[in-house]
């Protein structure tokens, strides 16, 4: 892929960092690369394990049937997956700029999230280090809990600024931060 | 309304599109008449009571499945996985 400009953030001023309740953290962040891979039927485990061999620091997501979302701490990755998933094996997409990661953590994080997604984000039901697919709005979010009250939602970069609005306006009613 | 998608588990119906009877079948390519291509496209039984139809869960892991659903009641009755992965998720 011919390199594209600079990343931006669609967020710009929205997530200026400003002080308030620690009840509510929220952040944004730009993925280093973040990688759709989809398998055939008949290559799951073959693609898994070419995922698995692909060194880097890093957090797959499955997110569909023989389908991951993977976020690397390096640039880079959908070159590297390309190389060993050919189209006989499934499709790689490269989602870097696709995606803004919205990052929300502290006491009520689960509260604020689950007065707008229709989700059950009890941790027996939805554990830490797992990922869930949702929407709010219908704007998708692929939803990734890093712990019992932090979480990172995938937003679709082109919609963030809207969602950025609700999570802030959900988030008022107890105060919040922004990091 | 809840479905329950075979990757994803009970979701709210709104996070699915609806996709249509999943009853009526395509003719085959070379079946030239009007009519059989008619009456897949348009002629509907619109049931009271069971009906299958495809759904795909949209806002999650964007899998077919064929919900069968009493349309008097609501009721959902079973959703089953289609498509290429559908063995895989039964
Ligand atoms: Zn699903």
């Amino acid at each position: 892929m011919a390199d594209l400009a600079e990343k931006l953030s669609p967020l710009h001023e929205l997530a200026m960092p400003r002080s308030g309740s620690d009840k509510v953290i929220l952040s944004e962040r730009l993925c280093d690369s973040l990688v759709q891979v989809q398998a055939w039927p008949d290559s799951v485990g073959e693609v898994e394990k070419q995922i698995k061999q692909t060194r880097g620091k890093r957090n797959v997501m499955p997110t569909g049937p023989g389908r991951w979302l993977i976020d690397d701490q390096s640039e880079g990755l959908e070159e590297k997956l390309r190389k060993k998933i050919g189209a006989e094996l499934g499709a790689v997409t490269g989602l870097t700029h696709a995606r803004v990661v919205v990052s929300i953590s502290g006491e009520k994080a689960t509260w604020v999230l689950a007065s707008g997604i229709a989700l059950d984000f009890d941790v027996t039901a939805f554990p830490i280090g797992t990922t869930q697919m949702s929407h709010h709005h219908e704007i998708g979010l692929t939803i990734y809990r890093v712990g019992e009250n932090s979480f990172d939602l995938y937003v679709f970069t082109s919609l963030v600024r809207s969602f950025w609005h609700w999570i802030e306006k959900a988030s008022a009613e107890i105060g919040y931060s922004v990091i | 309304m809840r479905l329950t998608c075979p990757y994803c588990g009970p979701r709210d119906h709104q996070e699915f599109t609806y996709r249509g009877d999943a009853s009526a079948v395509r003719p085959v390519l070379d079946n030239t008449s009007i009519d059989d291509h008619n009456a897949y496209i348009y002629d509907r039984t619109n049931p009271d009571g069971l009906h299958r139809e495809l759904w795909n869960h949209t806002s999650g892991c964007r899998t077919h499945i064929i919900v069968e659903r009493n349309t008097i009641t609501h009721d959902v009755v079973s959703c089953e996985p289609v498509g290429p992965f559908a063995e895989q998720l039964k």
